[in-house]
């Protein structure tokens, strides 16, 4: 791994039975680089990513993040260096029903030891760099889908993280909306300096990132 | 665990927080109503000895008078001599002890019920005291009569007269009310112990058919500790013989014959599958509901919430739902034994213990003690119940929170 790297996964691969998902991937992310995985519908992007965030082990390779190998750790130590090192952002937005947008921001700051004024104080600072300032006690239900994504991005964002995962983060939103989130991921990258490790199948919308990493069949192909 | 956050889902997903709460409450409801009732019945059960002043009434059945002429003992009160008083009085476990005499006067032209009282005893007819409406009570050494009020109008019988009772003479002194007094060993006619006795004694009719020495009586009534009055029972005949009759509070309790008082294994069963069915209920809309919120749990766990977190989480929420089914379930119950707190149960009292000659008005009918049934949540059930509801809450939630949050956040996110 060099030394800016912080992200390296070598010869990575999945298989759920006879299917194999990844086939022997390896690929570097270094800090405060915005990369994108791009290919088709079952490509294997999604679960490359899921292998590379600690979300899923890989049935061969390794995984180093943050100058830690990850497959080893066990459910909760894998949580933990999440909740202190990464951002997710979900295609389906993945937030709770019932708590509202601030809350939902403040959802990874939960389980630590700070006061509920605290995690408020940074969930809206984060929701007002999102201009959802406004919204901050709504339900999700009560959000449109460019809104659900922001308070998703936002949550990412809470605990300060090295690298933010997303995957395919404008596939449930309309053209327009999903440019505006896709402004928003670049903003991130230049001004908060956050690596981003993006996974799409609109190369239109890679263009934005730094590196393009394509893949078909489970393997990375350029 | 997050109080915000486990408030939120209880009042979102009100539907199924009040289907749980319901649920669980309703079960606990049960178990608190079936277990005040039975106490209540256990209550109600002593409360005929209770008004006598003791836990237990002995008496020894006997043989039938062969004559209905003078003094005689009905036949389910005769002898117990003085010695096996005596050797009752010391059995571990009896608190103290009143004995009376019963005696069936039949004179040429009236027929009495006569009770030889203690009158320096505070356990047994004694109690009489507080029932006196006229007059006064007996005093100690003096040779007269309390009559029993009703008798008393019946026959004429007015304060200060002499009755003549099997040739004996005896000044009225005073009336009591009988349907102020005790139901057992009721009499027409009250005595100071020493002038029954020497009625008794003087009998020729009473003595052929039991012997009968002077300080013999044939009424015990004894205040015991409560957890040993089965062992005392057994002792009792074992000095009285096999005719001994014996009534305490489980004997009456038998005599209510409503389930609740038929046995404590009734209302163990009872409360077990009122539990039972707490707990299933509690655990079905659990289950469910943790079901139905597992990519939420897989949210959790992709941003960074530890095994125990998600559990402490899921546990706190049955807990305060199971909580709160507890304090509705608690409330539920007072109401209801509230309601039922007004229904009246009758005690039949067994005619041997208080017989009246058969062919005299009323003698064979059944005596009732007819009382409202003192149905109320104890402190202690009360208390248990809550923790109950509690334990049912870490459980369900602790299990369930355990089984869910194996589950890889992945794995949990494709539900959606």
């Amino acid at each position: 791994m060099s030394k800016a790297a912080i992200l390296s996964g070598t010869d990575l691969s999945k298989r759920y039975g006879d299917l194999e998902v990844v086939r022997g991937v390896s690929l570097t992310v270094n800090a405060g680089e915005f990369v994108c995985l791009v290919g088709k519908s079952g490509s294997g992007k999604t679960t490359l990513l899921s292998l590379l965030s600690g979300l899923e082990k890989p049935t061969k390779g390794r995984v180093i993040l943050k100058g830690r190998e990850i497959n080893g750790a066990s459910e909760d130590e894998l949580a933990l260096f999440r909740r202190d090192n990464v951002g997710f952002i979900f295609q389906s937005f993945n937030l709770i029903p019932t708590l509202s947008a601030w809350e939902n921001v403040a959802l990874p700051l939960f389980p630590l030891k700070m006061t509920s004024e605290e995690r408020r104080r940074r969930a809206t600072e984060l929701l007002d760099k999102m201009e959802l300032g406004h919204r901050i006690e709504h339900l999700p239900s009560a959000l449109s889908g460019g809104e659900k994504q922001r308070v998703a991005i936002a949550r990412a964002l809470v605990n300060n993280p090295t690298i933010i995962f997303a995957d395919e983060p404008t596939g449930n939103l309309d053209s327009g909306t999903g440019e505006a989130i896709m402004g928003i991921l670049n903003r991130l990258h230049i001004e908060e300096k956050v690596a981003i490790l993006m996974v799409t199948h609109e190369l239109e919308l890679a263009k934005a990132a730094n590196r393009l990493i394509r893949m078909k069949d489970g393997e990375v192909v350029s | 665990m997050n109080l915000r956050y486990m408030m939120k889902e209880l009042y979102y997903r009100k539907r199924r927080t009040v289907t749980s709460i319901f649920g669980l409450a309703i079960g606990i409801a049960l178990l608190i109503v079936i277990n005040s009732l039975s106490l209540a019945y256990r209550q109600a059960s002593r409360v005929p000895l209770k008004e006598i002043g003791a836990d237990i009434t002995v008496q020894r059945s006997g043989d039938v008078p062969r004559e209905m002429a003078g003094a005689v003992f009905p036949c389910s009160a005769v002898t117990i001599r003085k010695e096996e008083v005596k050797k009752i009085q010391k059995l571990p476990g009896v608190k103290g002890m009143g004995t009376a005499l019963l005696l069936w006067v039949f004179d040429p032209n009236r027929a009495w019920i006569v009770l030889g009282i203690e009158g320096d005893n505070s356990i047994g007819p004694i109690i009489l005291r507080s029932s006196v409406t006229e007059g006064r009570f007996l005093e100690d050494g003096k040779p007269e009569a309390l009559v029993e009020q009703a008798y008393a109008r019946q026959f004429g019988i007015r304060l200060n007269d002499t009755i003549s009772v099997a040739g004996n003479k005896f000044p009225v002194v005073g009336f009591v009310d009988a349907s102020r007094a005790a139901k057992i060993a009721v009499a027409n006619v009250y005595l100071p112990l020493k002038e029954a006795e020497d009625l008794a004694a003087s009998s020729k009719e009473l003595q052929s058919v039991s012997s009968y020495a002077s300080g013999d009586v044939n009424l015990l009534f004894i205040k015991a500790d409560e957890e040993k009055i089965t062992g005392l029972v057994a002792e009792m005949r074992g000095i009285l013989g096999s005719k001994a009759t014996v009534a305490t509070p489980d004997s009456f309790l038998k005599l209510l014959g409503s389930l609740f008082a038929l046995s404590d294994k009734f209302t163990l069963a009872a409360s077990l599958i009122a539990i039972i069915i707490a707990v299933l209920i509690a655990f079905k809309t659990m289950a469910g509901n943790i079901a139905e919120r597992a990519s939420e749990i897989g949210i959790l766990k992709a941003v960074g919430w530890t095994n125990r977190n998600v559990v402490s989480q899921l546990m706190s929420e049955s807990v305060i739902q199971c909580f709160i089914a507890g304090i509705l379930g608690l409330t539920i119950a007072v109401v209801a034994s509230f309601g039922l707190s007004f229904m009246k149960v009758n005690i039949p009292i067994p005619w041997e213990m208080s017989p009246v000659p058969h062919f005299l008005p009323g003698g064979g009918d059944q005596i009732f003690k007819t009382l409202r049934l003192p149905v109320h949540v104890p402190w202690n059930l009360a208390f248990f119940a809550i923790l109950l509801s509690i334990i049912v809450g870490a459980m369900t939630g602790g299990l369930l929170g355990r089984h869910i949050a194996k589950i890889k956040p992945l794995e949990a996110l494709r539900y959606e």
